[in-house]
This record gives structure tokens, sequence and C-alpha cells, in this order.
């Protein structure tokens, strides 16, 4: 079973995504902050990390640089969930080198294939 | 609705407000308790000069004064969805409005994020007016990684000295430009534990950056260069203090658009991250509308 670490402030986004990935077999790992998650993701290595990049100790991009510089969590996709505008989410994000974005709403039908694709790169081939 | 003094509520109530009004925003920051009594100290927010909207015991939106000297200062003004479009936002600007007349504020600054286009129409149609454009600027860690073979000009920097606390207000006092709210003298003497370094080049530049630093990264960044060319001694600043502190991901807020400095942090890996617009408005003229 693969394990996601979601550091997520808002309790609502954080059910729903628990309930959606939940159901689609994924072991779901949850932080409220930044600084929460590091210590989880350093402690657990997830297979996958989603963040949030609005957070109320540190944002999402601080948390990539610092588990950017963990080794055990080289090949581990950092992956944000943001309301932000697309552009700007995606420009920022790959200033900061985050594997992805995906943009909030979810799609409760499309979210699990999404997290799927970041596990296995090699289907987009 | 009715509009009630910010001292009413506990700060856990108006944090978790604030946090509601900014569910849908653009930049979304959620607040804390810890972070908003931090935000009030270190901004001389005036909890009795601001206010939060109430109907039927719930609240609508807030919106906070800071007061200085001859100044005031509105933020954390927002609106919850639930209240939107009904005209909270300007009742709560015109309390905050009367409170820096009451305290005879001449004028009343304020800075809205570039694309916020609800507030940024209120805001002009109280008489705010624009000043400049301020960008927030973010450097991740090991921006760039070089080429193998790559020649990189570095800045040849010939002495730093690091300045405690005390040293660092004695240069913020020194600066002769004008500095957003976030970055006077007045902000920055309220930070704890903020410290700077002071540079001098080998082409006879001479800069100095302060800095607040934590375990994951830098804040309050302000540089000021007092001798050379402003970009190329305020990238030998910035390049420096990044060079004590190679993994803390960087914030520098409210830098002008036009600041000569700006490419200097172009060069060591900081990028736009949004822009604010700063305005502000003449009281006196305030004075005169409401007949006072």
């Amino acid at each position: 079973m693969k394990t996601v670490l979601l550091i997520e402030d808002s309790l609502e986004n954080t059910i729903l995504v628990d309930r959606v990935l939940g159901a689609s077999g994924y072991e779901m790992l949850h932080a409220a902050t930044g600084e929460g998650g590091i210590q989880m993701a350093v402690e657990q290595v997830p297979d996958l990390v989603l963040i949030d990049i609005g957070l109320p100790d540190v944002d999402g991009h601080t948390v990539v640089t610092v588990l950017r510089q963990v080794d055990e969590l080289a090949g581990v996709p950092l992956v944000a969930i943001t309301a932000w505008p697309a552009d700007i989410a995606q420009e920022m994000c790959d200033r900061y080198g985050y594997d992805g974005v995906i943009i909030k709403p979810i799609s409760v039908r499309h979210f699990p294939k999404q997290i799927e694709r970041y596990l296995t790169p090699e289907a987009d081939a | 609705m009715e509009l009630i003094e910010a001292t009413a509520f506990t700060l856990q109530e108006l944090a978790d407000a604030y946090n509601e009004t900014r569910i849908d925003y653009i930049i979304p920051m959620p607040m804390t308790v810890e972070r908003l009594r931090n935000y009030i100290k270190v901004y001389d927010v005036d909890l009795a000069c601001s206010c939060a909207a109430v109907r039927d015991g719930e609240i609508l939106g807030i919106g906070m004064l800071g007061v200085r000297a001859e100044r005031g200062w509105v933020t954390r003004l927002g609106v919850l969805p639930s209240g939107r479009r009904q005209g909270v936002g300007r009742n709560i600007m015109n309390f905050l409005l009367n409170a820096a007349h009451a305290r005879d504020l001449p004028e009343v600054w304020l800075e809205v994020i570039e694309g916020n286009n609800p507030a940024h129409e209120l805001f002009q149609s109280l008489k705010f007016e624009e000043t400049r454009e301020l960008l927030v600027a973010r450097r991740p860690p090991a921006f760039r990684e070089i080429a193998p073979g790559e020649v990189v000009e570095r800045p040849h920097v010939h002495n730093v000295r690091s300045l405690s606390h005390e040293g660092t207000l004695a240069l913020l006092n020194s600066r002769s430009d004008e500095p957003n709210w976030l970055n006077q003298t007045e902000s920055l003497s309220n930070v704890d534990e903020l410290s700077a370094l002071v540079v001098d080049t080998e082409d006879g530049g001479h800069g100095w950056v302060t800095y607040k630093t934590s375990l994951l990264r830098l804040t309050r960044i302000v540089v000021n260069v007092a001798q050379g060319d402003p970009a190329g001694v305020a990238a030998a600043v910035l390049q420096t203090l990044h060079e004590f502190y190679p993994t803390q991901d960087a914030i520098a807020e409210n830098i002008p658009e036009d600041d000569p400095k700006w490419p200097g942090f172009l060069q060591v890996g900081y990028f736009e991250a949004f822009r604010r617009i700063e305005m502000v408005r003449d009281m006196g003229a305030w004075k005169m509308e409401t007949g006072d």
C-alpha cells in the first residue's frame, strides 16, 4: 500500500482528500503545519507528499526547500495542492522544484489518477 | 450590521475570522493566535482603532489600523464570503478612517495585492491614491546548479561584519529612503533578534543587509547600499548573506519596483512572487468631507 502525506491546515480539505485517496487504497498521513509536515515526512518517508502552499507557520515553498535537502526523500514526489491561479502556481512551483501542481478544487473522479501518475511516472511515456 | 471595536474579541476569534475572510483569497495567508499577536506588536496595530463587522452574532468582516506618529496603516481588512457585496468592507473602512481622524493622523497608508480588484476599487473610491508598486520576492536555496566548466562571476567581498540587534537598528535609522510600513524602522525595531551583515566590496562598494533567521528561513531582508553601484553591491551583500545561511529559504517583502538594488536581488536568485500596490489617503481631505 502506498503512503501519501498530506500537509494541509484546512480540516475540510483534509477530510475530502483522505476520503478520496483512502477509497483508492492509499494510506494517508496528515500534518496541519509546515513544521509538523517536515517532521512527519522525515520520520515516515511516505511515497508522495501533497503540500498546501498556504500554511499557518511556514508556507509550502519553505517546506519543499527543506524536504529537498533530505537525502532519504530524494525520490519522493513533492506535489503542491493549491487554490492559487494555475499559471502563478505553476511558475512558483517550478522555481521551488516541486514535482507538480494540483489545483483546487480537486476533481473527486480524477484526483486518484493524478496521484497515481506521480507515483508511476513511466505511465506518462 | 454592527461595527464592534476589535478589543471586544479574543485573538482567537479575530484570527479565525481573518482566516475565514481569506478562504478564497488570491494569496492565502493563514493566521494563528501567535502570529496575530506578533503581527499586532511588530506593526503597531491598535485594536482600539480596529473593528469587526457583526450581524446576528456572526463576524462578517474585520479590519485593523496600525498607528504611528503622523500616519496610520490599514491592514488585515477582509470580508467573509457570506458578507460580500453588502457594503461590509466600506463600513469597516469608514470605521478605520474615522479612528485615524480621531487620532489626528494626517495620512493613512495601505497595500493591496495586485489583482485584488474589488479591494483596489474600494480604496480608490475612498480616495486612496497609488504611490508605488512593491515586490514580494522569494529565493529558494541552491536556486541554480553551476554547469560543468561554467565560469561564474562572484562578487569580490573585501570585508564582512555582523551586527547585533542594537547595531542593526542604528543602521536602519541611518537610511535616507522611504521604506514601506513593513520595513520602517518602527516595524523592524519591534522584531526580536534582528541581525545585519555589513559588507565592503573590493571595488569600494559598501552596503548592508538586515535579516531575521530561523531554522527554515530568512525574513526581514532589507538591503541598503551606501556606496557603489546599487545593484552590484546589493548582489554582493545578498550573496554574502546566503553563503552564511545556505540552506534557508528567503523572503524579502515590499521592495519598490523601481528600486535600483532590485537587479542585484535577481542576480543572486530572487524572483518576484507577487506584488502589492501601495496607496495613501490624505486625511486632511477626510476632515473636510466629514465637515469636522
